[in-house]
């Protein structure tokens, strides 16, 4: 049973320089599966090193489980790590390695060893106990790393961006092994990455992170439905939301010459939105009518599955990215229209760069 | 078509490996005698009395006087020399080894205040040739009551070697990757304990060179050792030689009996680490 709370973090590394975290607010839940998600340099594993206790707080509260944790030290906070470069002691034993933080708890040799042992069967690693790292392949190396967090049996687990290391065919195998893993423990779990595909696919929640603050915290569908400003909508998705410049007007927008009717959250007209549309979301239709963006055809990308079309509009020099079907009748050069599903445009404050909220949702 | 001569361009890619393979060798026996030579020869010149030597400097040694290394050890002193050798170059080397890995361990991980400093001046020593030291060094001991003693001389040994030792350390620590040590620190070590449990064992083949290094010069050490100790009692190895060079005759077959007894350790020393030698100093140049 864990809840860690984090309340008004700050890290700044040299008094009154730029803070690398930025006052942040975050309650991960007891069994939750939270993932820090962010560009690097954003200040994510810095954050996931406070919350360890391997770098100190600057100001803020931390604690878990409603026990400031601040000033204790890491070795007593009962959590566990994985890093990124995996820190097996090269100098043990696999054996050793899984055991030498039991051993210092003091817990009897027996036990180290049952428990050892029982962690090795669980991730596959029995016939390789009394091999050094070495000797490990990659992903073995990265399964020992798991071990000896999940030997320890801690309140929190941390992972600092563990797969990244690993190959594109293990990343996908482990990603699903932690899932499990995850379920089987029911244990906290924060997960730092920038991969986008791992937070969507494993996290049961994903914070945003951007220059030290939290950008949107919420469930991987909601924070890639409705992101709360252009930094997420950007940031999420492969290929990312389509960001137009916009104006507003009584019934809606005015977009790449065009016009989109829609609830704009009672902006006055007049003021510069950001058009923002899922490449998804856009549907190629065969003439202008009902259109609510036109362009002409730059490239066209088949990639198997799906065809990405790019569209050079009027509104931007960034050319709007379309996902379509394999069986698309775009062609190079043509001039395109498209229509945006109903319900999933997302309009921008042009300043601020955050959503108008509530989430804009079309006039009927 | 040819019967004669190579057949294959293999072929003749065999012979010309070979023939560099017989030239390489012929090189390094070359050497091996040069550089061995002199070793050799004291080691024949031990086996041998003065009196046979200076008839013939080169000759085999027949008869063999193993009696020599008896009276060298019981009648010369040597084993007394022999067991201060021994015991003042154990303990410098083991406060060297454990001190300086300390002191290379805090360079390497920690930033504190003055460590710019401190760094340098524990550096700027070196640039001074003992000759310069020694006088100032004479003048403290004595100060302290630590002239003619052997803790002083290893007080001595110690401070002389120290720099080169964190140096060599530093170095080797600072490559140990710190997620080691945050992981460590997880598992629930203090700060001592990931000394003695991470460091050290990963810098093993460093620490290992460190101490061949220091075992070597120290164990022939003589400057020091011949102004800061006075009594016979009291001498180390490398002092012991100088029995047997009087003003006006050298006992030239006693002298090679000696120096062969100073030199077994060091040669053993070396043969034990030699492996950990290499590792460390090839450590980290392949990945």
């Amino acid at each position: 049973m864990a809840v860690v709370t984090l309340e008004n973090i700050c890290k700044s590394y040299v008094a009154g320089e730029e803070r690398a975290v930025d006052d942040v607010s975050l309650t991960i839940q007891d069994g939750e599966f939270m993932v820090l998600l962010g560009p690097s340099g954003c200040g994510k594993s810095t954050t996931l090193r406070m919350i360890a206790g391997l770098e100190s707080i600057t100001s803020g509260t931390l604690s878990i489980d409603d026990e400031p944790m601040n000033a204790v030290p890491a070795k007593n906070r009962d959590i566990a790590m994985v890093f990124q470069s995996y820190a097996l002691y090269p100098h043990m034993t696999v054996r050793d390695n899984l055991g030498f933080g039991l051993k210092r708890r003091k817990i009897p040799k027996a036990e180290v060893a049952k428990r050892v042992e029982a962690v090795a069967q669980s991730i596959g690693l029995s016939d390789y106990l009394e091999r050094k790292p070495h000797a490990l392949s990659g992903g073995q190396r990265q399964r020992v790393a798991l071990g000896r967090a999940i030997v320890r049996d801690p309140k929190v687990f941390l992972f600092d961006e563990p797969l990244s290391n690993l190959d594109a065919a293990l990343r996908v195998s482990t990603r699903a092994e932690l899932v499990r893993l995850h379920r089987e423990l029911s244990a906290t779990m924060i997960y730092v990455t920038h991969d986008q595909v791992e937070a969507m696919t494993m996290g049961d929640r994903v914070c945003i992170m951007s220059k030290g603050e939290v950008a949107q915290v919420g469930t991987p569908m909601d924070v890639y439905l409705n992101p709360a400003s252009t930094f997420v909508a950007s940031f999420l998705g492969n290929p990312p939301m389509n960001l137009l410049p916009c104006v507003a007007d009584e019934t809606g927008v005015n977009v790449a010459g065009r016009h989109w009717t829609g609830n704009t959250n009672n902006s006055s007209p007049g003021t510069d939105l950001v058009f923002g549309i899922r490449p998804e979301d856009l549907v190629h239709l065969e003439s202008e009518d009902g259109a609510n963006i036109s362009g002409e055809i730059l490239s066209v990308e088949p990639l198997g599955a799906e065809t990405l079309i790019y569209v050079q509009t009027q509104a931007d020099d960034q050319p709007l990215i379309v996902r379509e079907g394999r069986a698309t009748t775009a062609k190079l050069g043509q001039t395109i229209h498209l229509a945006c599903k109903p319900g999933m445009v997302r309009l921008f404050d042009a300043q601020t760069g955050l959503a108008l909220t509530p989430p804009t949702g079309e006039t009927p | 078509m040819r019967t004669t001569g190579l057949a294959t361009p293999a072929d003749q890619h065999r012979v010309s490996s070979r023939l560099r393979n017989l030239a390489l060798i012929i090189g390094l026996a070359l050497y091996t005698m040069y550089a061995a030579g002199p070793f050799a020869w004291v080691a024949l010149m031990s086996l041998r009395t003065t009196t046979e030597i200076a008839a013939d400097p080169y000759a085999l040694p027949w008869p063999m006087h193993w009696d020599k290394f008896l009276s060298a050890w019981v009648d010369s002193n040597y084993d007394v020399y022999f067991l201060n050798s021994v015991t003042i170059v154990l303990s410098a080397v083991a406060i060297l080894t454990v001190v300086g890995g300390m002191a290379a361990h805090c360079f390497a991980r920690y930033t504190f205040r003055f460590k710019g400093l401190l760094y340098f001046l524990i550096f700027s020593t070196i640039i001074f040739p003992p000759q310069v030291t020694v006088i100032g060094l004479f003048q403290i001991l004595v100060e302290y009551g630590l002239f003619n003693n052997r803790l002083g001389l290893v007080l001595v040994y110690v401070s002389i070697q120290m720099p080169i030792t964190i140096y060599i350390l530093e170095a080797f620590f600072a490559r140990i990757p710190n997620d080691l040590f945050d992981a460590a620190r997880m598992d629930g070590y203090s700060e001592w304990e990931i000394f003695w449990k991470i460091s050290f064992p990963v810098a093993l083949p460093a620490i290992s060179t460190t101490i061949i290094l220091n075992t070597i010069l120290l164990w022939n050490e003589f400057l020091y050792a011949v102004v800061l100790i006075s009594d016979d009692d009291k001498r180390t190895l490398p002092l012991g030689v100088l029995r047997f060079m009087g003003d006006q005759l050298e006992d030239v077959g006693m002298l090679a009996t000696g120096l062969m007894i100073a030199i077994v350790p060091v040669v053993l020393i070396y043969i034990f680490f030699s492996e950990r030698l290499i590792q460390g100093m090839t450590a980290g140049a392949v990945k």
